[in-house]
């Protein structure tokens, strides 16, 4: 072959291949919250005409010019949550005292630049919509960002309050995937959702399991609205539609009804989206009647409550949980011992989100200075922090500014969760 | 002799078919970069920028110019201003610090230590049958009658929530886009009432604007889409993405492009509704979906929408746009100084060889950050993160 025929040959395979590369590290972009490819909404008929989270979303307005003021005295940070008249005040306490223990040790390290932080605490429940009046007493109290909220209604109510008045807001409670979903660039979330919850759960059962029947009793409210859909449009795009979904109401405490409807649908499984409480009473009711049909739940049901309620009946049930506390990680240890020892109580995984939460928030006052915009910037650059090596495990955020890191699963046997990983762990972004 | 890379040892020409393919897998199946699609054509650089060349390539769009931006050196109560209204010679300005009333060419503040029931305002509106003005605040409603502030909260009425996003006067009538749902009040009667998601189609509580138009109160319902509210019926439907996802938009023009709408206005037989991923135009029958790749639209992230007659002013992010369903007229303000420029796309799509059209103007808006606009004869207000603006049309 004649030399300039294999210039133009060799030209011609770099070329080729070229696309080809270009066609595979297209082909490497991750779906939109790592959703897997069989799963991805209309993937089978219709390409979307736009996605919205290709790309994060900048904040054009002005403010970053502003100076630090001089004179303070203290640096106040802002805490929304469930403190009073909920069911929600276990959690909502362990997550106050999580951003309280942050709070100490960065005092102990110099505060910033030797200015104490202080802790501004709010109650989100009583008022109707009081979430969005605390996020103004907030600003009114000159806070530089806040941390909040667990409750999927009070969070949203925040967050809307929140752009208007431009306060960065670090979520480390809310599981519902529509937080982030609504392209407000005020707010970063540092804890897995239920969309990820939903996926593992979908392949595990579907996948590992080789189960194709499910049943699901959940909620009759907006965490069990929000929390099962992906989880049934998983199933439904994983060829396994429901088989039945049916709800209970808050403060219920017979299933008799859901429990013969779910035997009627003759299913091989059964899933729970459930408070702790309800579910530890779902589940023992439902081995009273003798079924023995495996149990599978949401983060949810990883609660000492439903050991406690369910007894040996929990022997078996699996679910998703956002972080290992039983991991050797001696960051994770040493947050365990200092938690316990200020206050007397072990460690659950809202006061482990909120100690990661506000350990980045502080870590992006320190570094962006006494300026909303700036922190905001900070918190939202996909780069700072990134990778963050929290004591929950590591956290990776999306273009959603969510987190989008590893889930862990769990399994009840000889009354203790036993940890494992997602059988999606491979799909994350390292 | 050297030898050419296009020529053998014995300067025989490479074979024409080869050199053609060559080519064309160069030229031709290069991909596009990111943001292009076939059809979308970039910027088009001002040739000509006289008044006349840009009315014409405006077609029937109203355009302004002249703009003369009022800070907080002009007495404005402060440089974020939430909203303006407009009331004959009055101009209305809510901001962070108060409420700005400018008349007879000056500023004056009223603010909590006057009555009102927060500094920070969100809304106003005027009532054409009383002349009252109804002030949505951080922290609840203040009706402003004959030189009087009177304040309802969640504690002493019915008001759904003390955060009032958006207020609307339609008669005796007056509604509320609140954080814990929408409101009506009767101002008659001395009557609430409260809609959301146990009385009204509403998936979540939370609404963000509200306007009226038609015989409807049209409800931006945050997370559910618009809600119509008709007047006469009593009876309430809703519009919804119909791809249900909040991720994506499976087909534009299938219905309003996202469940998080932040503003409606309706005005001519046309709904606007405003959203962060887009706008989306309803004529009663057919909905379209606009967004930046696809068409002049400046931003998805819609901030506010008004319509005025035929014309549909969206405030977003990056800047002004009016459109009224075949050209856009956009209104950007240059990044280090106080100049800005006019985008003229005429054709309601980037498609088919459409291009912008790029006019020079010296002065601009205060800042391409915009929350709000209203009109006042043939003049215009914009309010942005930074000030608001006054505008002139041009003739």
């Amino acid at each position: 072959m004649k030399s300039v025929y294999k210039f133009l040959l060799i030209f011609l395979l770099v070329i080729i291949s070229g696309f080809q590369l270009s066609g595979q590290e297209k082909g490497k972009k991750k779906n939109y919250a790592n959703t897997p490819d069989e799963i991805v909404p209309y993937e089978r008929f219709h390409k979307p005409y736009l996605n919205f989270f290709d790309t994060p979303q900048l904040f054009t307005g002005p403010g970053r010019n502003k100076p630090d003021p001089k004179g303070l005295k203290e640096v106040r940070i802002g805490f929304l949550g469930p403190l009073d008249s909920t069911e929600l005040v276990p959690q909502g306490r362990q997550m106050l005292n999580g951003c309280i223990l942050a709070i100490e040790e960065a005092n102990k390290n110099g505060g910033y630049k030797g200015i104490p932080f202080k802790l501004m605490v709010h109650n989100d429940f009583g008022l109707w919509g009081a979430a969005a009046n605390k996020v103004v007493q907030m600003d009114d109290e000159h806070v530089w960002a806040f941390v909040g909220s667990i409750d999927d209604i009070n969070t949203h109510v925040a967050l809307r309050a929140t752009l208007k008045l431009e306060i960065p807001m670090v979520n480390t409670g809310d599981p519902d995937p529509t937080l982030t979903e609504t392209r407000i660039p005020w707010l970063i979330r540092v804890i897995s959702d239920d969309r990820q919850s939903s996926y593992a759960l979908a392949e595990y059962i579907y996948k590992v399991k080789g189960l194709t029947r499910v049943a699901v009793i959940r909620v009759d409210n907006r965490y069990g609205r929000v929390g099962i859909k992906e989880f049934r449009e998983a199933s439904l795009r994983m060829l396994h539609p429901l088989v039945l979904e049916i709800r209970y109401r808050e403060g219920d405490t017979v299933f008799a009804k859901q429990i013969q409807r779910v035997i009627d649908s003759n299913p091989d499984a059964i899933v729970l989206w459930a408070n702790a409480e309800a579910g530890g009473m779902i589940i023992k009711q439902i081995r009273e009647k003798g079924i023995t049909l495996p149990i599978f739940g949401c983060d949810r049901l990883m609660s000492p409550e439903v050991l406690k309620i369910a007894g040996k009946d929990a022997e078996g049930l699996v679910t998703t949980c956002q972080y290992n506390p039983t991991l050797n990680n001696p960051k994770l240890k040493a947050f365990q011992k200092h938690y316990y020892e200020r206050f007397g109580i072990e460690p659950d995984v809202f006061a482990a989100h909120a100690y990661d939460g506000m350990n980045i928030l502080i870590a992006a006052i320190r570094k962006a200075g006494l300026n909303r915009y700036r922190i905001r910037d900070v918190l939202t650059d996909l780069k700072t922090f990134q990778g963050y090596e929290g004591i929950t495990g590591k956290i990776i955020f999306d273009d959603a500014f969510n987190d989008i890191g590893s889930i862990w699963m769990t399994e009840v046997k000889n009354g203790k969760y036993h940890f494992f990983h997602s059988p999606l762990d491979t799909l994350v972004v390292k | 002799m050297k030898k050419s890379l296009l020529r053998t040892k014995k300067k025989k020409l490479i074979p024409l078919p080869l050199m053609v393919i060559v080519f064309f897998f160069i030229t031709g199946f290069l991909p596009a970069g990111k943001g292009e699609k076939t059809g979308t054509s970039k910027m088009e650089q001002p040739v000509l920028s006289t008044k006349a060349d840009i009315l014409q390539e405006a077609s029937d769009m109203p355009v302004y110019g002249n703009w003369k931006t009022f800070t907080t050196k002009d007495g404005l109560p402060a440089n974020k201003v939430f909203c303006v209204r407009i009331d004959d010679d009055k101009v209305y300005a809510g901001t962070k610090h108060g409420l700005g009333v400018y008349e007879n060419g000056k500023w004056k503040t009223y603010s909590v230590k006057d009555g009102i029931a927060h500094d920070g305002i969100l809304s106003i509106d005027v009532s054409e049958l009383t002349g009252d003005v109804w002030i949505g605040t951080l922290g609840g409603l203040t009706r402003w009658s004959g030189g009087t502030f009177y304040t309802f909260t969640q504690l002493n009425s019915g008001l759904p929530n003390d955060v009032i996003y958006s207020v609307v006067c339609v008669g005796k009538d007056v509604w509320v886009a609140t954080g814990g749902g929408a409101g009506h009040y009767n101002t008659y009667t001395d009557q609430w009432e409260i809609y959301e998601e146990r009385n009204a189609p509403m998936h979540e509580p939370w609404t963000y604007g509200v306007c009226a138009g038609d015989n409807k109160i049209w409800i931006a319902a945050w997370g559910g889409g618009v809600i119509e509210y008709n007047t006469k019926t009593k009876k309430f439907r809703d519009y919804v993405d119909p791809d249900e996802q909040m991720e994506l938009d499976v087909f534009p023009d299938d219905g309003v492009v996202h469940d998080i709408t932040t503003g409606v206005s309706w005005a001519d037989g046309v709904l606007w509704v405003a959203t962060y991923f887009g706008l989306s135009w309803y004529d009663g029958a057919h909905w379209k979906g606009y967004f930046d790749h696809d068409s002049g639209l400046l931003s998805n992230f819609i901030n506010y929408v008004k319509a005025n007659g035929r014309v549909g002013w969206i405030c977003t992010d990056s800047g002004l746009s009016s459109f009224d369903g075949k050209t856009w007229v956009n209104y950007q303000k240059n990044k280090n100084n106080s100049s800005g420029k006019i985008l003229i796309v005429n054709g309601p799509k980037l498609t088919n060889g459409v291009k912008t059209k790029e006019f020079p103007s010296k002065t601009s808006i205060a800042h391409n950050f915009v929350l709000g606009v209203d009109f006042q004869g043939d003049d215009i207000w914009v309010a942005t993160s930074n000030g608001v603006s006054h505008g002139v049309k041009i003739k």
